[in-house]
């Protein structure tokens, strides 16, 4: 018998039993939607994920109380939430002992959810208030668009002087009109806009550009004195760089008091690190997908042999017509085979479409262009077809086996 | 040859037997049959429930093989060749009409029809004309879009008689083909074989009701196992 009639003949009995086969269908979509949306949005993320994670400057790293990412749930975030602070005091014996060895080193504090205010003009409570000094913008890759930025004596004498990232002053000032020298309020305290800092883009959809900055001392006297401060280091040059982070960490270490047999309660976070902290992430992700859809599949699989069983069951009878009428054993095989097939690459295809649909989703979210992700689309037929042959296989043998005679018996 | 009255022979069987194990005992089915069918004989196999003539049948049909003995249909020994080799020649040698109609319920009677000329790799436009004469010449030209459930019974056995015909076979093997239809039914349908007979077909049918078997020109009664009698008209 020719392909094509065992093709339709496969495709008409699934159609008989649309429910039955709907079902299992949606069985191996599943497995694969599972695996297709998470690798579609990951690999999203992963192509704007070096330019976004690239957010310190050249030959620049930091010393900070937490690392970029936390794994291991309560106890290891734990370890980390037990260190001291980094306080002021260190900050400034750090930046004393390392005087000759960087060309900048900068003292940063941030919080969250700060609410700035303008006249009659008031932000949602999302802006990011920075404590920084004349470094931050250099380290941190910010440039000044309008006025200046903080200088050492803001610093020295603590001023309520601030630089308006670049969305903030968008907000703030609508109108366009010159914000230098306008008074502004941050979760109540009085500052005076002296700069503006331009647009740097947003990372993982994280706008970068909706923060004021005012001089760390400020903040240490007036927000918040018991905040670790992040230490920003830019070493002389390219080739300094390992000297300077060997160098840090040594004085980090007087700094903080540690003896030589006890760890650092500190972490430096460089460019590298924060990218390989994300592969980290990439690769926890897809291995729990991958396990995931894997067992899904497993089970759908599972899910094809026992219906396909059952339709063996059921069609015994035309089973037996086709063979007394010459059907030879490999037709009647292929075309119980086909059947599975159909059912297992129809839920691959449904799975596939949803998948990326999702994981696009996903990559929409975090304003990522999309994808189509043709390797794991490959992956995943190949995987489909394999399931479908390996778990159609059996039925289709036992159907092909049957003795003729028997099928053809009234029950 | 034995019994030779017209025509070269068709099915040649000699100390045909077949054997079942039913636990300790052996159950002798068929016990030594020596039979022949020649060209365009119409036959009728008779004999009580347990006589054997299924499994004869079966083993006529290719469905089954023999115990020992030799099969020949056609002047090909089929008593030892595997199950595809004798898909093969069911396909196109034998043409089955059933006592249970056993024709596909999701397909139209063309499709039902065709479903032999399918396995013989006949393509889809001779195929279709095919079954559609054949359809014909059951006296159902104007049903071929009717799927066998807007049937009755008696149109239902001649779409399979029409199915056991496209394929040209050298016999057309009925098993109590009339028995699931009514008595005026039934003697429809033996016309049907009478016509196809006369057309020079080789017709051989297994009935326990003595006014079908009338319709034949031979009739072969089994008991036991064995040939009681062999009569022809």
């Amino acid at each position: 018998m020719k392909f094509r009639e065992t093709v339709i003949q496969a495709l008409s009995s699934l159609a008989v039993n649309r429910l039955r086969s709907l079902l299992t269908i949606l069985g191996v979509a599943v497995g694969v939607f599972s695996i297709i949306a998470v690798m579609t949005a990951l690999d999203a993320v992963d192509k704007s994920v070096e330019s976004g994670l690239t957010s310190l400057g050249a030959n620049t790293f930091q010393i900070q109380k937490y690392p970029a990412t936390v794994f291991g749930g309560a106890h290891a975030r734990n370890i980390y939430a037990n260190r001291k602070d980094i306080t002021w005091q260190q900050a400034l014996f750090f930046r004393k002992s390392m005087e000759n060895s960087a060309r900048t080193i900068g003292f940063v504090i941030t919080s969250q959810g700060a609410r700035a205010k303008y006249g009659n003009i008031d932000t949602n409570p999302d802006v990011v208030l920075t404590g920084g000094d004349e470094n931050f913008a250099a380290s941190n890759g910010y440039a000044v668009q309008e006025g200046r930025n903080l200088g050492e004596s803001d610093i020295r004498y603590a001023r309520g002087t601030a630089v308006l990232g670049r969305e903030l002053r968008e907000t703030l000032f609508p109108a366009g009109g010159n914000p230098i020298g306008a008074t502004v309020k941050v979760n109540g305290e009085v500052y005076t806009v002296i700069g503006v800092f331009e647009k740097k883009g947003a990372a993982f959809g994280q706008s970068q550009d909706n923060f004021v900055l005012i001089p760390i001392t400020r903040y240490l006297d007036h927000v918040d004195e018991k905040s670790s401060i992040a230490i920003t280091v830019e070493a002389l040059s390219r080739s300094d760089y390992p000297h300077a982070l060997d160098q840090a960490i040594g004085s980090m270490r007087s700094v903080r008091g540690l003896g030589v047999t006890m760890a650092n309660d500190f972490e430096i976070r460089t460019n590298e690190s924060l990218i390989d902290s994300f592969r980290e992430i990439k690769i926890a992700i897809s291995t729990g997908a991958f396990i995931i859809s894997f067992m899904a599949l497993l089970t759908a699989g599972v899910g094809i042999m026992n219906i396909m069983l059952v339709s063996v069951t059921e069609r015994t009878r035309e089973i037996g017509i086709r063979k007394s009428v010459g059907a030879p054993r490999r037709s009647i095989l292929r075309q119980f085979l086909l059947e599975a097939l159909f059912l297992s690459l129809a839920g691959g295809v449904i799975g596939i479409f949803t998948g990326i649909a999702a994981g696009n989703l996903v990559a929409l979210q975090f304003n990522l262009p999309p994808l189509f992700p043709w390797v794991w689309t490959v992956v995943s037929l190949i995987v489909c077809s394999a399931i479908g042959m390996a778990f159609g296989l059996f039925p289709a043998w036992k159907a092909a086996g049957l003795n003729t005679v028997d099928a053809l018996r009234p029950k | 040859m034995m019994k030779t009255t017209k025509g070269p022979a068709v099915i040649i069987m000699k100390e045909l037997c077949k054997f079942y194990e039913m636990g300790e005992e052996v159950v002798r089915a068929l016990d030594s049959i020596d039979l022949d069918f020649m060209l365009n004989d119409y036959a009728a196999i008779m004999g009580p429930s347990g006589s054997g003539k299924s499994t004869l049948m079966n083993i006529i049909g290719c469905l089954d093989t023999p115990t020992s003995g030799r099969y020949e249909l056609n002047g090909q020994n089929v008593a030892d060749l595997n199950d595809d080799a004798l898909a093969v020649i069911r396909n196109r040698e034998i043409g089955f009409v059933f006592q249970t109609f056993n024709l596909l319920p999701r397909l139209n009677c063309l499709r039902n029809v065709e479903l032999p000329l399918i396995y013989a790799g006949v393509g889809p436009e001779e195929r279709e004309e095919r079954a559609a004469e054949a359809l014909k010449q059951v006296g159902l030209g104007d049903r071929i879009k009717h799927r066998p459930s807007e049937l009755s019974g008696g149109q239902i056995q001649r779409v399979a008689i029409a199915r056991a015909l496209v394929n040209k076979p050298s016999i057309i093997l009925a098993d109590e083909p009339t028995g699931n239809l009514d008595t005026a039914t039934s003697h429809d349908i033996m016309e049907i074989f009478g016509k196809l007979s006369d057309a020079g077909n080789t017709i051989i049918l297994i009935t326990h009701e003595e006014d079908i078997a009338r319709f034949t020109r031979r009739i072969i009664r089994l008991r036991d196992g064995k040939i009681e009698s062999d009569s022809r008209r």
